[in-house]
């Protein structure tokens, strides 16, 4: 099981920075080996993607960790930090520079992906406005810029760094890969009652989920006679065919030019 | 293809349904137990789950399963009715669970609960958990700002308050967000103290109606000191107050220049709030610079001061200054407890307050007028007494270069941390700290970025002697003084409860629960760190917690 899930996230983590693997410039074994470090030692806290996890903040975001000079950044791997990083001068000076160097071939991408985003914006973003608040529905259940549902994730800075055709993959074929907080499942307790909604934590002996209604149901699974997982979450599956290519495509505009609007400070949820 | 439309319509018609599901399970749960938590059960949530605080929520006193803002109720007495946990069983009492959030340090919020769900707050982080099992349910990540000088630059955070779905947090840097409470996803953010850097914020919103009071911190940098409320729907700023009166208003003739500009008065806790009387009550911080007075002559309005306010329009309706021309860093934020109490015979309506200047006040909360005041430390020799309207009689303990031995010392005879009011034994509860310091002053210019104290302090004496006080208000004396021996200085605020409970973090690192009537330990837990905030209790499902933030980690506690 263990074996299986750190299969799927370095999977998962291939897809993401599968840009690093596919650029020439980044020479493939070693931004593999990078990756694999990635994983071992960073992914745990800062997120599979690097965009920040429940216990440490997100590597790419605009108050970014990696301002520091590479000298710096080694120092910060191999001895941590105040804040709670843990040092990582065990796993070697030349696997700390790995890591390193795997931050700054990221980071060059996100701003090359962020130029390429930019430029690629084709749509008409008022329209996708009124796409997003009307006739698709998004905001029934994602919240941008302060209007919209709770039940879905917040997408105010979904756009940023993200380039069109993975946010357009995002919203036509979604579930890949599934959040883990925001998969459907349904419960079947022991005297037959059934609950659907989304699981927003778990472990092997309670569940919280939150109905689309917004009330927390606290549940132990001792009381449960079966959970099933749908192995989705709520967003439809049919946009592909719901929405026309060039509605599909303001949308995404409207995501991305909303996400550029300057904001304070590095804002994000899980 | 299986379609997601399917799966929202399943959802939607198992909805409908929820309630009765609901309805079977937890009325089987509360069957279960032998006692409810509140015989009294005012539970303000319809159902357990949901998010939707009220006014009438907010306005409900005494606290029972929910603990809706910072003090619990508007009164500030921080006393819960709860009473499944007694003097009789609280020995068997033990720690259900132990949250760690992910921004450390010092922890100093009060969790809020609504209908099960505990809100907190580390630095500018958020959480919701389940409040039974301390699992998170949403998190809101906001990184630390860089830059801040002291309070702020600790990323101190005392927590949150609800109205409705949606959920109120300052920030370091002094931004009021509103979040939607049942996702943690942000809805707005303002930026409410700009113009000078040395602004920031430690504390939790007040809801008061339908707006929420912000206050601000940075008295010991410089800064101006505001409250100021805004719109809880819009966020649009509909009042401001300021403690530091500018040109032309009653007051500035202890600033004169642009001094008032740099004058602190920072309002760094949460107030309290009467919906009959309709004010607001909020206390000042001290003037800045901290130690040097001879830049402001005469009192310092409003610094150190007790402020009621009309709070649709942020009117100062009175004020009491405990400290006029604080030199030595008392304050006047410590909480002003509403109480409406027999006084010398009277019924009345009191506020009563332990300032850090080591005075115990009565006051009248309809006028603001002295009622009773009596010293509660041994180590006290900055005033002479205090005169028949309150205010101290000074004993011309002037900081200079050299210094001067004053007692008590900068950090308070008591501080924030909470106080604690029963009404049903009339007890006011309490933390001190006997202590004197060498305060020494020296002219300093303002420069932003930096603190502004005018010089500082020195440890003279640390005697390091913490007490819990009770305060019997019928026979205005102190019932009991506990007190506390340990390692560290405590910085641990007390609660009590209906069944005659006082629970506190001590100066051991322990969390523990006394018998309100003599001071006696009944229970304690070490926490292996120190308590910098102040406990409070809820219930779920008919089960009562104790809940506190102990250094890096919120603790919760119930019978087993």
């Amino acid at each position: 099981m263990a074996h299986r899930t750190a299969l799927s996230l370095l999977f998962a983590t291939l897809l993401v920075f599968g840009f690093v693997l596919r650029d020439g410039h980044a020479q493939g074994s070693e931004a593999r080996q990078g990756v694999q470090l990635f994983m071992g030692y960073c992914a745990g806290c800062h997120g599979a993607d690097g965009r920040g996890g429940d216990k440490a903040p997100s590597l790419f975001s605009a108050a970014s960790p990696l301002n520091p000079s590479d000298a710096e950044l080694f120092r910060i791997v191999r001895d941590g930090t105040q804040r709670g990083m843990p040092a990582f001068a065990q796993i070697g000076d030349a696997n700390i520079r790995a890591v390193v160097q795997l931050l700054r071939t990221i980071e060059r991408g996100s701003v090359s992906k962020s130029a390429t985003a930019q430029a690629a914006v084709t749509g008409n973003a008022d329209l996708g406005r009124a796409l997003y608040f009307g006739k698709a529905q998004c905001s029934q259940c994602h919240v941008m810029e302060g209007k919209g549902g709770f039940i879905a994730s917040s997408l105010t800075d979904y756009g940023r760094n993200r380039a069109v055709d993975e946010i357009l993959k995002a919203i036509t074929n979604p579930d890949n890969p599934l959040v883990p907080s925001s998969q459907v499942v349904t419960v079947t307790t022991r005297t037959g009652q059934e609950l659907t909604g989304v699981l927003r934590n778990e472990d092997n002996f309670n569940l919280e989920v939150q109905s689309e209604d917004g009330r927390y149901h606290f549940l132990v699974r001792t009381d449960l006679k079966r959970v099933q997982y749908t192995q989705h979450s709520l967003m439809p599956r049919d946009f592909a065919t719901r929405l026309s290519p060039k509605e599909l495509n303001d949308i995404v505009s409207f995501l991305i030019v909303s996400s550029r609007n300057p904001r304070p400070e590095n804002v994000g949820s899980r | 293809m299986h379609s997601a439309s399917s799966a929202l319509r399943a959802l939607t018609a198992v909805c409908l349904l929820l309630g009765l599901w609901e309805g079977i399970a937890f009325g089987q749960a509360e069957k279960g137990r032998e006692q409810s938590a509140a015989t009294d059960a005012t539970t303000s949530a319809e159902a357990n789950g949901v998010i939707n605080v009220q006014q009438e929520d907010l306005i409900k006193k005494p606290v029972a399963d929910n603990w809706l803002s910072y003090n619990g109720d508007y009164s500030g007495a921080r006393y819960s009715s709860l009473t499944q946990i007694t003097p009789g069983n609280v020995g068997r009492m033990s720690a259900q669970w132990v949250f760690h959030p992910r921004e450390v340090g010092p922890l100093e919020v009060t969790p809020v609960v609504v209908a099960g769900i505990m809100f907190v707050t580390s630095a500018n982080d958020a959480y919701a958990l389940d409040a039974k099992t301390g699992k998170v349910l949403w998190h809101h990540v906001r990184a630390v700002t860089p830059g801040l000088i002291d309070d702020p630059g600790q990323h101190h955070n005392r927590g949150v308050a609800i109205l409705g779905t949606r959920l109120y947090m300052e920030t370091d840097n002094a931004h009021l967000l509103c979040l939607d409470a049942r996702s943690g996803h942000l809805l707005w953010d303002v930026a409410y103290a700009t113009g000078n850097k040395n602004y920031g914020a430690t504390s939790a919103p007040l809801i008061v109606k339908d707006k929420v009071v912000v206050g601000i911190s940075g008295g010991d940098d410089g800064v101006r000191g505001f409250l100021a409320a805004f719109d809880t729907e819009t966020g649009k700023e509909e009042w401001r107050f300021w403690t530091i009166p500018g040109p032309g208003e009653k007051g500035n003739e202890s600033w004169p220049g642009d001094t008032y500009l740099h004058g602190g008065g920072s309002t760094w806790m949460p107030g309290t709030y009467d919906p009959d009387l309709n004010l607001l009550y909020w206390g000042t911080g001290n003037p800045a610079p901290d130690y040097d007075g001879s830049m402001r002559p005469g009192e310092d309005l409003y610094t150190s001061c007790l402020l009621a306010l009309d709070p649709d329009t942020g009117t100062l309706k009175w004020y009491f200054q405990y400290s006029p021309h604080d030199l030595y860093d008392y304050d006047g934020v410590q909480t002003p407890v509403l109480v409406n109490a027999s006084l010398k015979g009277r019924a009345r309506q009191l506020i009563i307050s332990a300032n850090r200047n080591g005075f115990l006040y009565i006051l009248d909360r309809t006028n603001g007028k002295f009622l009773f005041g009596k010293p509660f430390v041994e180590n006290q020799n900055w005033a002479k007494g205090l005169d028949e309207n309150g205010r101290p009689i000074s004993a011309g303990l002037i900081p200079d270069e050299k210094g001067v031995r004053v007692c008590p010392a900068n950090g308070g005879a008591t501080n924030w941390y909470s106080p604690s009011y029963n009404p049903s034994t009339h007890m006011f509860y309490f933390r001190s700290f006997e202590a004197c310091a060498l305060v020494k002053a020296e002219e300093e210019p303002f420069v932003e970025g930096h603190t502004y104290y005018g010089s500082g302090i020195e440890t003279a004496d640390e005697t390091g002697k913490g007490y819990i006080n009770a305060f019997d208000v019928d026979t205005l004396d102190f019932s009991w003084r506990d007190l506390q021996i340990g390692a560290n200085k405590g910085w641990g605020g007390v609660m009590s409860t209906a069944t005659g409970l006082v629970a506190f973090g001590d100066d051991a690192q322990n969390f523990v629960v006394a018998d309100g009537r003599t001071g006696k330990p009944l229970w304690h837990f070490q926490l292996g760190q120190l308590v910098h905030a102040s406990p409070m209790s809820y219930a779920v499902d008919g089960r009562q917690y104790f809940a506190v933030a102990a250094g890096s980690d919120i603790f919760s506690f119930a019978l087993p």
